[in-house]
């Protein structure tokens, strides 16, 4: 199916959600409350911790702040485009109802994935920018417009590894009866993504920086903003993502030969 | 008395066989709840390497709260109690509990207590491999009270843990969907519950205001009790407003229910 196609669907799904959210404004309003009270959590442990300690693995404050509000930046922006579509798959494979997405036009990852979008989620990636914008302030950063694409670039790489993880934690469903609670499996290594690499050490440093580059999401787009570019952990995002990105397909796909093969 | 000890017995024994069949997803739960240990454990190595002490713990004993935090959840936690018993009300299956002289409270509560049996059992297998990393971190206290006062704090966390649970499921029977409201009390409960640093860390002021809310009282109060973190004077106190919350809960448990039955309407069947 050519691209236009692909971009008609995502538009016609992007006009549901609309109109679903202006039918359920207060859905919105809770939904966006809920958003800013996590990122609200998130800081105030920060700002906690930093009561009783001058820095974290040679992070200050504010820096803390800017690599947090990165982490949520890339998290929000997935729970604004695909989170909702993506947790469903678990309960649509167990249902049954996963067929009907097996009878629309496009490929089934992208139909499953952008199904709904989360107008509070995408939101709340302006809250995050927010966030980045105002730590980068108390920094007295002045970035280039160059580290700035770069940064908007790196956070797009750690979208797509973000993706990746949770459609390979969701696709889980194809093998398990039910799948509730898999989605923790994502949020678990989310975590991760708000630790400074320099945190890690010896297989720690391996597994979370190198294997699984929760890590790198995060902090290569923050440590671009606070120390200019990077090339080699650019290109660690780009390969990383891209690796990733072949896996989930790879892996969804060989669920959904056992799901249609157990359904026909 | 012994009729009715049957009747909830039985309730027990199908809630065990129910979560029996769900295992590997408390077991999987259960692995990553110790990835969320990894990055505490990251976390707060990376903040001890500037000081000895945090608010006057040392890294071991942090690490222990945290141990001890995960182990309680899994025996103590309210794990998806209030979406079943919104789907029971949405459904119509709260119906035949109308009809029946069973009490749906107890009944709940007899399904939670099975539930967190094989959760709390399946918590163990990954804690006991995980043991030999963090033996050499982890530091208890050795008073015998700690235990003594310890065992009924949890005993009435994982009252309130399910109590709340249950009346968010009852808004059920005003609102169609209570996930915005079950996941916003998940933040409050994570910040005010201890599960993202102690609660002693927080400024006195906060501290103490916090001891009123029933959030310090779900995981916080039992962790704290038997890792260390607050004395004998304060625990006593903590388990007079402990139980003063239980019965605040039950009454609110209540009330939502008579005043949810008012409204509820069960078509057939």
């Amino acid at each position: 199916m050519p691209l236009t196609n692909y971009v008609r669907i995502w538009l016609a799904s992007v006009r549901y959600t609309m109109v679903r959210t202006l039918m359920f404004r207060g859905d919105f309003l809770i939904w966006s409350l809920v958003e800013v009270s996590w990122t609200a959590v998130n800081l105030g442990m920060i700002f906690v911790i930093y009561q009783h300690t001058a820095s974290i693995a040679g992070w200050n404050e504010y820096q803390m702040v800017l690599l947090i509000g990165t982490a949520m930046l890339i998290q929000r922006l997935l729970m604004g485009f695909f989170w909702s579509s993506l947790f469903e798959l678990g309960r649509n494979v167990r249902t049954g109802n996963f067929d009907f997405f097996l009878a629309q036009p496009g490929h089934p990852l992208f139909m499953a994935s952008t199904r709904k979008l989360d107008p509070d989620g995408l939101l709340n990636a302006m809250v995050a920018l927010g966030v980045v914008a105002y730590a980068a302030h108390h920094l007295g950063l002045h970035p280039t417009w160059v580290d700035l694409v770069v940064y908007a670039g790196l956070v797009l790489g750690g979208l797509v590894i973000h993706y990746s993880i949770l459609v390979l934690s969701m696709s889980l469903a194809f093998w398990m009866g039910n799948a509730q609670g898999i989605e923790g499996g994502y949020f678990t290594l989310a975590d991760f993504g708000r630790l400074p690499r320099e945190a890690f050490k010896g297989v720690g440093r391996l597994l979370f920086v190198w294997v699984l580059p929760v890590v790198v999401v995060s902090n290569v787009p923050a440590r671009t903003l606070l120390n200019g570019l990077e090339p080699k952990w650019m290109v660690w995002v780009a390969v990383a993502a891209s690796g990733w990105f072949a896996l989930a397909v790879w892996v969804f796909g060989r669920g959904l030969r056992r799901y249609a093969s157990a359904s026909s | 008395m012994v009729a009715l000890a049957a009747k909830y017995t039985q309730a027990f024994l199908l809630g065990l066989q129910s979560n029996i069949v769900y295992r590997w997803n408390f077991a999987v739960r259960s692995v990553f709840s110790f990835f969320h240990l990894a990055v505490a454990f990251v976390l707060w190595r990376a903040a001890y390497a500037q000081t000895a002490t945090i608010g006057g713990f040392a890294f071991g004993a942090t690490l222990t709260y945290f141990v001890t935090l995960i182990v309680l959840q899994f025996f103590i936690g309210a794990f998806n109690e209030d979406y079943q018993i919104s789907d029971e009300i949405r459904n119509g299956l709260i119906n035949q509990f109308l009809l029946k002289p069973i009490n749906y409270f107890l009944y709940r509560l007899s399904i939670f207590t099975a539930a967190r049996l094989v959760s709390g059992a399946l918590v163990l297998v990954p804690l006991v491999l995980a043991l030999p990393l963090l033996r050499s971190y982890l530091v208890w206290p050795h008073e015998l009270w700690r235990w003594q006062l310890g065992v009924p704090a949890m005993a009435m966390g994982a009252l309130i843990q399910f109590t709340i649970a249950y009346c968010f499921g009852l808004i059920t029977f005003w609102l169609l969907d209570i996930q915005g409201f079950v996941i916003l009390s998940l933040a409050v409960e994570s910040i005010l519950g201890g599960q993202m640093f102690p609660l002693d860390l927080l400024p006195p002021a906060i501290f103490r205001a916090a001891q009123f809310l029933p959030f310090y009282y779900q995981m916080y109060f039992p962790a704290a009790i038997l890792t260390g973190r607050i004395d004998h004077a304060l625990a006593l106190s903590g388990l007079a407003v402990q139980a003063g919350w239980c019965l605040v809960l039950l009454a609110a448990g209540q009330i939502l229910w008579r005043r949810g039955l008012r409204r509820h309407t069960a078509v057939g069947g």
